[in-house]
């Protein structure tokens, strides 16, 4: 096999990084939609606030169908997902079609929640379909660069998410942790002064999630 | 015996799991659709198959030894084999080609030659694809979900393996690659056969690229790796046509090629898979001329069939066309995929007024062919079993030997009243099963 093209590496940490962004996402809208039940109606509002997205939802009803499932609002789940298949479909010949498979899944599992009467209880499959995915990951990917780039892109997204939400900071260093021996394995060119940075909030007393969300943001020009 | 069709929609839901589709243009939209693979297989017998293999290997041995003439010497025109205007008038035929001798004497690595069974079980060969005939992993890819899904069949019937495709491949452009990876270059995941290109990209452990990823320097092919480093390409198994394959040489409009690699390939420091060119070999003007080419080249007669056809070109063919037009197709040499097909009897009196009147004013446009009555092939509908028209693409891959693949892609019409087969025109997929004895 040959080496990885600039194009497929980009696709690669994009791959990781919707596929976490739909995971943990559709967590949070599962955890929102049963709030608003009858807890909290307003509750999307803060949820559009944590997810750093324009609220542009009329309502409760409105939220929880188009933040789901509309394919026009860019910032939706099924978008999100949409973007990973995107950026899946054109690396069977480095991911492999076993591990492709499972994102299809999530797609086809969906499609059929958007197509159901009961779309949250559906949801659930597509989240086994992710997780099985990244274990499919770890199982049938040689190349220790490629599930690095990948994992770099799941690890950062989910920091980044963590950061927006103003997770526990214990939560979040627990994450960041995670993706600094990434980053070196995923051979990409990083920003070390944003690297820096961003290992200087967290290893400060308080933790400055804009700060910190800020150097993340900087750590890498892909 | 277990019946491997109980299994259908098991294997369809795996196949739509792998992603096994192909991308259709309606409208003007982009649309990806499932394959739909029916598992009654057509099998074909081991003689039966012997005869097949040696036929082919004949007629794409023959290919080959046109394709090479034709750029350089032309004997076959100089003796007045082929009539030059078939040449040259020819939308396959390119000048920059002229001079070009394809490396190792192969310009056909991969052909895909299009064969039905006429209902006296005779098979006749409806064209050859010596550009980028698509097809075989659909095929091979059924086969593994096949043997998962009904394994007694396998155990219990002598069929032989065809997932030696990958390996079949690989050894293919290995043997012409001139030093360096060995690529397959897509048009972009928005092609109809992108599923093919990713999947035998990963089968054959070749790197994936689009045109962007490749450039030239110093009469060299490299790509760039995300270190920045450049790498050498040695082998092209290209899935974009020729006209798009270099905007310097041919196609200047052309935004999915590479610019300058048809002057590294002339070089010999690329080996481009197929050859740029070969389109004039399977110019529905020249699959006429064929069983001459054997006979021309390699001294035998002719082991494989053409479908009766008939050339308007020629006074005494087109005085046939007039005569029989009722009874006979009509092809359009410049299209592919089942378009610019017709059937005589098909058309309204002011269509034929058309056509006809279309086939006088450009008789080296079209073909005429009797209409093969071939043999229908069952397809499992809504729990029954229903007679459907197929045809067969036969694989044959030229390297340091020539290999006909055993197996193959049939594909069948879904609609009961029509002879067209194509993806593209909404048939399905079969299994093709080789026997060992």
């Amino acid at each position: 096999m040959g080496a990885i093209t600039v194009d497929k590496a980009d696709h690669l940490y994009w791959l990781g990084r919707y596929s976490e962004r739909v995971y943990t996402t559709l967590k949070l809208y599962c955890d929102g939609y049963d709030s608003m039940l009858d807890a909290d109606e307003d509750f999307y509002k803060a949820l559009c606030v944590m997810l750093d997205i324009p609220n542009i939802y009329a309502s409760r009803e409105d939220f929880l169908q188009r933040y789901g499932y509309d394919r026009q609002d860019c910032n939706s789940i099924i978008s999100n997902l949409a973007r990973a298949y995107d950026n899946a479909i054109v690396m069977r010949d480095e991911i492999g079609t076993e591990t492709l498979g499972y994102i299809q899944m999530a797609v086809y599992s969906m499609d059929a929640a958007v197509a159901s009467d009961a779309p949250v209880i559906l949801l659930q499959k597509v989240v086994d379909h992710l997780l099985a995915f990244w274990g499919c990951v770890d199982d049938q990917i040689d190349g220790y660069c490629i599930r690095g780039i990948m994992k770099f892109g799941k690890r950062v997204e989910r920091l980044d998410l963590y950061l927006r939400f103003h997770m526990d900071p214990h939560e979040v260093r627990r994450i960041y942790h995670r993706m600094v021996p990434r980053a070196r394995e995923s051979q990409l060119p990083v920003n070390r002064a944003a690297m820096e940075a961003l290992e200087g909030y967290m290893s400060a007393p308080e933790l400055d999630y804009d700060g910190a969300l800020g150097a993340l943001m900087g750590i890498l020009h892909v | 015996m277990h019946d491997i069709c109980k299994e259908a929609d098991a294997i369809n839901e795996q196949l739509a799991r792998y992603g096994v589709k192909f991308g259709i243009y309606k409208n003007g939209e982009f649309r990806e659709q499932l394959f739909p693979f029916d598992a009654i297989p057509r099998v074909i017998g081991a003689e039966e198959f012997e005869y097949l293999e040696k036929g082919l290997k004949q007629r794409v041995t023959a290919l080959n030894c046109f394709l090479q003439d034709i750029y350089t010497d032309k004997r076959i025109v100089k003796d007045g084999i082929i009539p030059p205007e078939f040449v040259y008038a020819s939308s396959g035929y390119l000048p920059p080609c002229e001079g070009v001798r394809a490396p190792k004497g192969v310009a056909s690595h991969i052909s895909g030659i299009d064969l039905v069974q006429a209902k006296d079980g005779a098979w006749y060969i409806l064209e050859d694809n010596l550009r980028v005939p698509s097809g075989a992993s659909y095929p091979l890819i059924a086969r593994g979900l096949c043997r998962r899904a009904s394994p007694e069949t396998f155990r219990e019937r002598k069929i032989v393996d065809n997932r030696d495709y990958a390996q079949l491949l690989r050894r293919t452009m290995d043997h012409v690659n001139v030093g360096g990876d060995n690529v397959i270059l897509t048009p972009g995941r928005y092609n109809a056969a992108f599923f093919e290109h990713s999947y035998l990209a990963e089968l054959t452990d070749s790197v994936l690229v689009t045109g962007s990823d490749l450039f030239v320097e110093n009469d060299f092919l490299y790509y760039t790796d995300m270190g920045g480093q450049k790498c050498r390409v040695g082998a092209v198994y290209r899935r974009i046509s020729d006209e798009y394959l270099d905007p310097m040489s041919f196609l200047p409009e052309s935004v999915i090629g590479v610019p300058h690699i048809f002057d590294v390939y002339k070089k010999g420091n690329v080996a481009i898979i197929n050859a740029p060119g070969n389109g004039v070999a399977d110019d529905k003007g020249i699959y006429y001329f064929v069983p001459k080419m054997v006979k021309y080249y390699l001294g035998e007669e002719c082991i494989t069939h053409n479908a009766p056809t008939y050339l308007p070109y020629y006074p005494e063919d087109m005085k046939y066309v007039l005569d029989k037009f009722d009874e006979i197709v009509i092809k359009d040499v410049a299209e592919a995929g089942g378009y610019g097909v017709v059937f005589g009897n098909k058309l309204t009196k002011a269509q034929k007024a058309d056509m006809l009147a279309l086939i006088k004013a450009q008789p080296r446009r079209f073909i005429a062919q009797d209409v093969i009555d071939f043999i229908d092939i069952d397809i499992m509908e809504n729990g029954e079993r229903v007679p459907r028209k197929a045809d067969l693409r036969a694989f044959v891959l030229t390297g340091e030997d020539v290999t006909v693949w055993k197996s193959g892609l049939t594909r069948f019409s879904r609609d009961p009243d029509s002879f067209i087969v194509n993806s593209s025109q909404g048939g399905g997929f079969k299994d093709t099963w080789v026997l060992s004895r």
